[in-house]
């Protein structure tokens, strides 16, 4: 009864469209339909290992039953057993949380610094900084581990933040964020009797949150995701991080998927409320610093 | 690429930093109790409980010795090993990934010779593999292999004797081809027509992939088109063709067990996916045509040259590699094969069910195909020689053409 309404009326609203409008609507749903495929699209991979975490001795070589045989949630039930689960989240939740308070730390004085404090070959130690940014990991990597080696910060939490606190691409990202705050702004504050602290905490910090919120997800995804420095330093399994315990799931031969990639679910979880709180600011901030 | 890179960096630091020739002294044992470290990949993954077993078994034995496990992903191991290296930080024992990895150790100095090394309790192949100019300097620890399954019903209604390690390429030709039955889609034989097959069937011919000195590449003879023809010269007339879908994932395992192939060339590690086909099947050591060879991959252990505890180090790697209870372990669990010799201690396995002839297995592993190491570019290598084979395969190039242009390539390769 109630779907005969809600048609008549519809057909009633169409019939009352002119050409232009229909055309329009008729646009606007090409739109949808597209955009809508196009989320599918993107949303496909997490769908897949959504269904492989709950198919029990799922491989990755057939094509996935969108609905699985026998669903069960045992290989969630499997990482908290053979893996001591909450402790990796414990630990990476920790490696992630220190680096982006202290990278927000050193990157916002940083960047304060190369935006309002000018000081002789101020443009070189910038250009220093953002070089920095094209070296790889990889190539450091030996390096730096004989550095931590000397420190004797092998297989400690804190040998595998340090590499972590100061970061390129953070100072770059909030320079252009403050370069953009109006000095007026400073000026204004200097006359009230401000010092640098005062502008800085006051004045520019709250007129950047968007790039701090940026800053924010970056770092923290960075940290989260990073495998190959967390895999070199800590070696004690109760140091371990997430994806190192995830990688150990894949055996020589013989990988437990559906294990792996319930963790992978689990692993996205932190990522995705980070992400759906400070969505608002990511799109304002990369859109005013013309980052991606 | 990048893992590469640090890998030549590594192996660059490793050589200023190693003193050459620290391994000739004979380890003496230590007096009071030592802890020794290990890193392992072989257990990670679904082994970690396995190996605990071994361990404790061996500390039970060895009241003096405690062995600290650290398990580090397969994914991230050789990255891992390589800045231990560099940095001086790897582990009493360690483990090795196979024959290339074992290379590069031992000629950067890595490994400490092991000596006094029972031999013969190992399976010899094996055994031969991690050994430099007479001297062992890691241990096998596990092992699989490719062999020739054949399905026995097909054998019989064509009414062709089976396969036996005594055959040679002729005898399999000749069953391929009276087995083969286009008109109801039953082939005689399949075989990947890649690099990996290639240089095994060169030395099955007694040929090489490479020349002596490493530095060309050597099937421009002809035993070398022989091996390549062997390869290509099935497809069509005893192998299925590309276009019929030879070559995809799963292909000729999925036409073996659909009853539908007589003779497949593939790895030990899919026993499993016949366990419940409706015909009978067995396997034989690969036929070779004037030797016998087969490819062999195996993980092996190895005690670090400049470790305190060289003598507590090798027991824990001999023990690791041929203990009882180590054997016990791996057969119960099904965790690899073990690398001994004794085939009574490997009745558990041997007399599992189909396929009857697990013998085999280990037969295979006496005479190994070893893998030609081809430096920097191993993978631009293989490719090359892959998609030669296929030109060839395919009909637009002849055999001799693909393998002459293979050659240029690979040579071009080879010098960097």
């Amino acid at each position: 009864m109630a779907d005969a309404t809600i048609a008549i009326r519809t057909r009633a609203r169409w019939a009352a469209r002119t050409p232009a409008s229909r055309r329009g609507l008729v646009i606007a749903i090409i739109l949808h339909v597209a955009i809508i495929g196009g989320a599918l699209a993107m949303f496909f991979p997490f769908l897949w290992t959504l269904i492989t975490s709950i198919t029990p001795g799922a491989n990755l070589t057939s094509t996935p039953a969108l609905i699985p045989a026998n669903p069960s949630f045992g290989a969630y039930a499997k990482l908290f057993s053979d893996l001591p689960f909450a402790q990796v989240i414990l630990n990476s939740l920790l490696l992630a949380s220190v680096t982006t308070a202290v990278q927000l730390f050193t990157s916002s004085t940083a960047a304060y610094a190369f935006s309002r404090l000018p000081f002789r070959g101020q443009n070189v130690v910038f250009a220093i900084y953002l070089a920095t940014m094209m070296i790889p990991l990889q190539v450091l990597i030996v390096p730096l581990f004989v550095e931590l080696k000397t420190f004797g910060l092998l297989d400690t939490y804190l040998g595998a933040l340090l590499p972590t606190f100061a970061s390129a691409f953070g100072i770059f990202l909030l320079r252009q964020a403050i370069n953009q705050v109006p000095r007026e702004l400073d000026e204004a504050a200097t006359i009230d009797g401000a010092g640098h602290f005062r502008i800085f905490g006051q004045v520019i910090l709250p007129n950047i949150r968007p790039a701090l919120a940026t800053l924010v997800v970056f770092s923290f995804m960075s940290s989260w995701n990073s495998f190959l420095w967390p895999l070199i330093v800590l070696r004690s399994p109760q140091l371990q991080t997430l994806p190192i315990a995830l990688a150990g799931l894949q055996g020589q031969y013989i990988s437990q998927w559906d294990v792996i990639m319930a963790g992978s679910v689990v692993s996205i979880l932190p990522m995705l409320a980070l992400y759906v709180f400070a969505q608002k600011y990511v799109i304002q901030g990369v859109a005013s610093s013309g980052i991606k | 690429m990048k893992r590469k890179l640090v890998g030549a960096l590594a192996v660059a630091g490793v050589a200023a930093l190693v003193m050459t020739g620290c391994a000739s002294n004979p380890p003496k044992a230590d007096s009071g109790p030592v802890t020794i470290t290990y890193t392992n990949f072989i257990s990670a993954g679904a082994n970690e409980g396995n190996l605990k077993k071994i361990v404790d078994a061996f500390e039970k034995a060895n009241p003096d010795i405690t062995v600290q496990v650290k398990t580090i992903p397969y994914s991230g191991y050789a990255t891992a090993q390589q800045t231990d290296l560099a940095a001086g930080t790897a582990s009493d024992v360690f483990d090795i990934d196979g024959l290339s990895n074992y290379q590069s150790l031992e000629a950067n100095g890595q490994l400490a010779e092991l000596k006094g090394v029972d031999g013969k309790v190992y399976n010899s192949g094996l055994l031969d593999t991690y050994q430099t100019d007479g001297k062992q300097y890691a241990l096998p620890t596990s092992f699989s292999d490719v062999v020739l399954y054949y399905n026995k019903d097909l054998f019989d209604a064509a009414g062709v004797s089976y396969p036996t390690s005594s055959w040679t390429w002729a005898d399999e030709t000749a069953a391929a081809t009276k087995i083969t039955d286009k008109a109801k889609g039953i082939w005689g034989d399949h075989q990947p027509v890649t690099y990996n097959e290639y240089y095994k069937a060169l030395v099955q011919n007694g040929a090489s992939f490479l020349s002596k000195d490493g530095k060309k590449a050597a099937f421009d003879t002809p035993a070398g088109l022989e091996a390549a023809k062997w390869l290509v010269d099935k497809s069509g007339t005893t192998m299925p063709t590309i276009k019929q879908g030879q070559g995809t994932a799963d292909f000729d395992t999925n036409l073996f067990a659909a009853g539908k192939l007589a003779m497949l060339h593939t790895g030990t590690w899919v026993f499993g996916n016949f366990a419940k086909v409706p015909f009978k099947w067995d396997i034989a050591v690969e036929p070779g045509n004037t030797k016998s060879a087969s490819a062999v991959f195996s993980n092996g252990i190895g005690v670090y040259a400049q470790s305190k505890h060289l003598a507590a180090a090798q027991k824990w790697a001999v023990y690791m590699s041929s203990s009882n209870e180590e054997v016990n372990v791996r057969l119960d669990t099904g965790w690899e094969l073990p690398t001994i010799s004794d085939s009574a201690k490997l009745a558990t396995y041997l007399n599992k069910g189909a396929p009857a002839n697990r013998q085999a297995v280990f037969d295979a592993a006496k005479q190994i195909a070893q893998s030609p190491s081809l430096g920097a570019n191993s993978q631009a290598i293989q490719d090359a020689m892959t998609a030669a084979l296929i030109e060839a395969q395919s009909g637009r190039e002849t055999v001799q053409q693909a393998l002459d242009s293979a050659k240029t390539k690979i040579d071009a390769l080879l010098a960097g």
